[in-house]
């Protein structure tokens, strides 16, 4: 393949698409520090305290507190090597992708429910395991819809405003994937899968009107999945009244606001915090943000948040330099994934929104969050770069 | 493109909000909430423990245990830290063999510490252990133990769940005998275990021992006598007292039916008290030795003196009163030795209403004697200016007067001791953990009551109570001359007056007469078949003195002066003149 890129050069006849994969290829590709340099903090402090926050938990189920630091730091490596990987195969490639990916999405999905290869952990199937290694094919899906969002729209950008064309086709999909994973259940991630679908629809300009409608036709949609499961009527009530219900419902959301609460401006210090210590559930994944309130205070907090921002910025500044409509609906979508994930985690872990299951993209423990995340930024980044190696050949 | 580079950054602005509003309320919590937060917090995880030291030891006269405190595991819980309270309740209900409901209702309660069981067996506490519930917590609690059972229990008394004495020396002493209070925090997970808990030395908040006066073994003498002759009789009840004449040390105090504190609530709390200091009753003819004292101590009689009985039946104003046997012309010493209520009014209207009473009064009726136990009964003896005609003659013969059993043996012992009155009591000392003296209490310094003369003459007359021909003859002893006097008195009844069949039987004296070691004092409440004291309470009045002088290895005649007990090898530096 390197072969045919150097070829590439010489021939004038070549496709737009073997041009780009040339220019991408060139070994002066330059990294985007502004966007690197936050996410290897990110995944930095997120070791640090995945070990702070898991370690007396680890000690407790493993034996050993170093358990899940171990695993953690891991995949962090595999996480590098995967952003460096993903950051040399050029973003076209993945449009050639979609329906494999989709495909392996929906097979992964399925596994888990029917097949002896489900996992489950809190009394939902939400992993796919062979041997030791567990996967979580929603983090996967996710992935895969962007992919799919992107390369969709872009071949339909012309018939956009059609509802059969550039809404209804979409939504199907999106419905598929959301009856797969209401079904382990996982109803955080259909959220999370049904704001990315409605924010790249809006990005590809999709009637307004037919975004406005769908909200109409999903909020019943919600309403009822809400009420159907006594925990999600349960997470809702504690999430609005957490005091009342601080023995039981709002067990959760309270010891996180004494976390943050303890933690004030500068934190209790790193493993100096209380509330890991079994007050918090899922200390290292789901609440870990509340550890970092707790031991690194609101200084961490804040720092933290900024590196997001800047994160969430350089994928929009990508997106918006993107030299083709799927590199910029790719980009925006893998920045919405990211960005509705820390709103949501940080959201919960505040008290602002009702409990959700879901990770803090590069701090929380979790291989498969952190691996789709890192390829992700991969990706933007070689979006990103090859808008501009095209400024720079121009 | 256009519309996309223009929607992305409305999209990018969105976010940017809401991190804005995610970064506002981290800023509310973390500075505005933060010491409101942080202090709910603080009391979440530090957990303030009170502890209570050790309770102190209780040991009879030979540094017996008469109670003890034993290591046990008490279970709680930390609600707000209990995943599945309903869950938790059923296993734990079903492990300590308690309410489901009650649990239930503790475990989803807003506090943060609830007992779950107090003082489980080693095995309870393994069980829960072993269930592995999150929010739990064993904490080491002292559990009062009664090694003796059922002996002295009245006397002792016992505590409640928290160390606190409820009744008897328990009660009395408590302040000595509990342990301090320490209070400490400890910081906790979630799981309630502790992991910065601050050390507690233990030496330092353990109660003080307590030495009693009794003897364990005379104690038992009493106990197993009383036992067989409420059976024997069919009583209702029945009580003894042995004390030392020379001190007023009480060696046995007994109750019957007996009482085991170590399961308290099996028996009626009617036989929770120490009855023999708290519950007056009338003495009947036993008071009679105290009218002829009177009447000595005034001078205006001799032993000799004679007196006419009116062949059994003599009218007092509108009341007559009678004898159990028609006598003639007897001397006070026959009038005491046959028990005649005719002759007790006689020679105490010789003596005088006020002589009466105060000679009465001297030797401690009417008056709490001061024993150190709780709930001591006065009795009752009016004055002898509020006395009708009749009250003075009857109170003459032990009726129209109430006394406790205590304040009986305890005047008793006053004739015994040469006419000095000794303050009863039942501790007589204070030890440290280590059993070293903290504080020994003397005998009291006595009180005159009558003169040693008097005495003298009172033992006489007592002695001939039971030879030959007296009332008392059931109680006399091989080997030992006792001195002593009977009892009948009718109960009253629930209108007021006699109640027809009921009787309290009694007999009071000591031993031996020449150098008196003990007096002892028997009454049998509501004996059956029987009921006279020289029939009923003599005979067990004799088994308890034969038994004691035994034990006391007081030789028959001898004139052993007193023995010296050491207190035990710890504290050999110190010893207790007895007896």
């Amino acid at each position: 393949m390197a072969a045919t890129a150097e070829k590439g050069t010489q021939k004038k006849s070549m496709t737009r698409d073997k041009q780009d994969i040339q220019k991408v290829r060139k070994p002066s590709l330059q990294y985007d520090i502004a966007l690197l340099f936050p996410v290897l903090f990110l995944v930095g402090i997120g070791i640090v305290m995945v070990y702070s926050a898991s370690s007396a938990l680890a000690l407790k189920k493993f034996g050993t507190s170093y358990y899940f630091l171990k695993k953690q730091s891991i995949f962090a490596l595999l996480g590098i090597v995967a952003l460096v990987v993903s950051y040399h195969i050029p973003y076209r490639v993945f449009r050639s992708l979609t329906y494999p990916l989709l495909v392996l999405a929906f097979i992964f999905l399925i596994a888990i429910l029917v097949s002896g290869f489900g996992y489950s952990a809190g009394g939902a199937t939400r992993w796919f395991r062979v041997e030791k290694i567990t996967f979580q094919p929603s983090e996967f899906a996710r992935f895969a819809l962007v992919i799919y969002l992107a390369y969709s729209m872009n071949k339909k950008k012309d018939r956009i405003k059609e509802f059969k064309v550039g809404f209804l086709p979409h939504i199907l999909l999106l419905g598929m994937f959301a009856i797969l994973i209401i079904l382990q259940p996982d109803f955080g991630s259909v959220v999370i899968l049904g704001a990315i679908t409605w924010i790249m629809l809006f990005i590809g300009g999709v009637r307004i009107s037919h975004l406005l409608g769908s909200l109409a036709v999903a909020t019943p949609i919600v309403y009822f999945l809400m009420v159907s499961a006594d925990y999600r009527i349960e997470r809702l009530i504690s999430f609005l009244n957490p005091w009342q219900y601080s023995a039981d419902k709002g067990y959760q959301i309270v010891h996180s606001l004494l976390a943050f609460g303890t933690g004030g401006i500068w934190g209790t210090g790193i493993g100096g915090g209380y509330q890991k210590l079994f007050y918090l559930p899922e200390p290292h994944t789901d609440f870990i943000f509340s550890v970092i309130g707790e031991e690194l205070g609101l200084l961490g907090v804040l720092i933290i948040l900024g590196f997001y921002t800047l994160i969430l910025w350089r994928g929009v500044s990508i997106a918006r330099n993107s030299k083709d409509v799927f590199g910029s609906l790719v980009a925006i979508g893998l920045t919405t994934a990211m960005g509705l994930q820390v709103c949501i985690n940080m959201g919960v872990a505040l008290g602002l929104l009702p409990t959700k299951g879901l990770t803090l993209p590069f701090l929380s423990y979790g291989g498969t969050s952190l691996l789709i995340n890192m390829v992700s930024i991969g990706l933007l980044m070689n979006i990103g770069a090859s808008k501009k190696m095209a400024k720079t050949k121009s | 493109m256009k519309q996309i580079k223009f929607r992305v950054i409305i999209v990018g602005i969105v976010f940017t909000l809401f991190f804005t509003i995610i970064g506002a309320k981290a800023m509310y919590l973390q500075i505005f909430c933060r010491s409101w937060l942080s202090e709910k917090a603080a009391n979440q995880y530090e957990v303030s423990l009170k502890s209570s030291g050790k309770r102190g030891t209780i040991y009879d006269r030979n540094l017996r245990e008469m109670a003890v405190s034993i290591d046990v595991t008490s279970i709680a819980a930390h609600p707000p830290q209990i995943k599945n309270p309903k869950a938790a309740a059923k296993s734990l209900a079903k492990a300590l063999k308690i309410n489901r409901n009650v649990l239930a209702k503790r475990l989803t309660s807003e506090k943060k510490f609830v007992w779950i069981k107090r003082k489980v067996t080693p095995k309870e506490a393994e069980t829960v252990r072993n269930l592995n519930i999150d929010g739990l917590d064993f904490l080491r609690e002292h559990k009062r133990f009664y090694p003796n059972k059922t002996l002295a229990s009245q006397l002792i008394g016992f505590t409640d769940i928290d160390d606190n004495g409820l009744e008897g020396i328990e009660f009395y002493c408590n302040d000595d005998l509990k342990g301090a209070v320490s209070r400490y925090t400890v910081l906790r997970d979630a799981h309630g275990r502790g992991f910065e808990a601050e050390n507690i030395t233990d030496s330092d908040s353990r109660g003080k021992n307590l030495v009693l006066t009794i003897d364990s073994n005379i104690q038992y003498i009493a106990e197993k006598t009383l036992a067989e002759t409420v059976t024997k009789f069919s009583a209702k009840s029945g009580m003894a007292v042995v004390m030392a004449t020379g001190t007023g040390a009480v060696l046995a105090l007994a109750h019957f039916p007996f009482l085991n504190p170590n399961a308290l609530n099996e028996f009626d709390q009617e036989l929770w008290r120490n009855r023999v200091i708290t519950d007056p009753f009338e003495p009947g003819s036993t008071m009679k030795i105290f009218s002829a004292a009177a009447a000595i101590e005034s001078g205006s009689c001799s032993p000799n003196s004679i007196f006419y009985c009116e062949n059994g039946a003599y009218r007092v104003g509108r009341h007559v009163v009678h004898d159990t046997h028609e006598y003639g012309w007897l001397s006070l010493q026959q009038i005491i030795k046959y028990s005649s209520n005719i002759g007790a009014i006689k020679f105490s209207t010789k003596t005088g209403s006020e002589s009466l009473f105060r000679t009465l009064h001297n030797f401690g009726f009417g008056t709490k004697t001061g024993i150190d136990c709780p709930g001591e009964t006065a009795g009752s003896l009016a004055s002898f200016k509020k006395w009708t005609k009749i009250d003075a003659g009857t109170i003459s013969f032990g009726q129209g007067v109430s006394v406790s059993a205590l304040q009986l043996v305890a005047a008793t012992s006053a004739i015994a001791n040469k006419g000095i009155f000794m303050k009863p009591y039942v501790v007589q000392a204070i030890t440290d953990h280590n059993g070293r003296l903290i504080k020994s209490f003397a005998p009291s310094k006595g009180r005159r009551v009558i003169s040693e003369k008097t005495a003298r003459t009172l033992t006489r007359i007592m002695q001939t109570v039971t030879t030959e021909g007296g009332t008392g003859v059931n109680a006399a002893l091989e080997g030992y001359s006792v001195c002593g006097k009977t009892g009948t008195a009718q109960k009253i009844g629930k209108n007021g007056g006699y109640a027809n069949g009921k009787y309290v039987s009694s007999f009071v004296g000591f031993v031996p007469s020449e150098h008196p070691k003990v007096a002892i004092l028997v009454v049998i409440d509501e004996p059956k078949g029987q009921h006279y004291g020289g029939t009923v309470a003599a005979p067990a009045f004799k088994n308890i003195a034969q038994k004691t002088l035994a034990y006391m290895n007081i030789s028959p005649k001898s004139k052993t002066d007193g023995l010296i007990v050491s207190l035990g090898s710890k504290a050999k530096a110190c010893s207790f003149r007895i007896y």
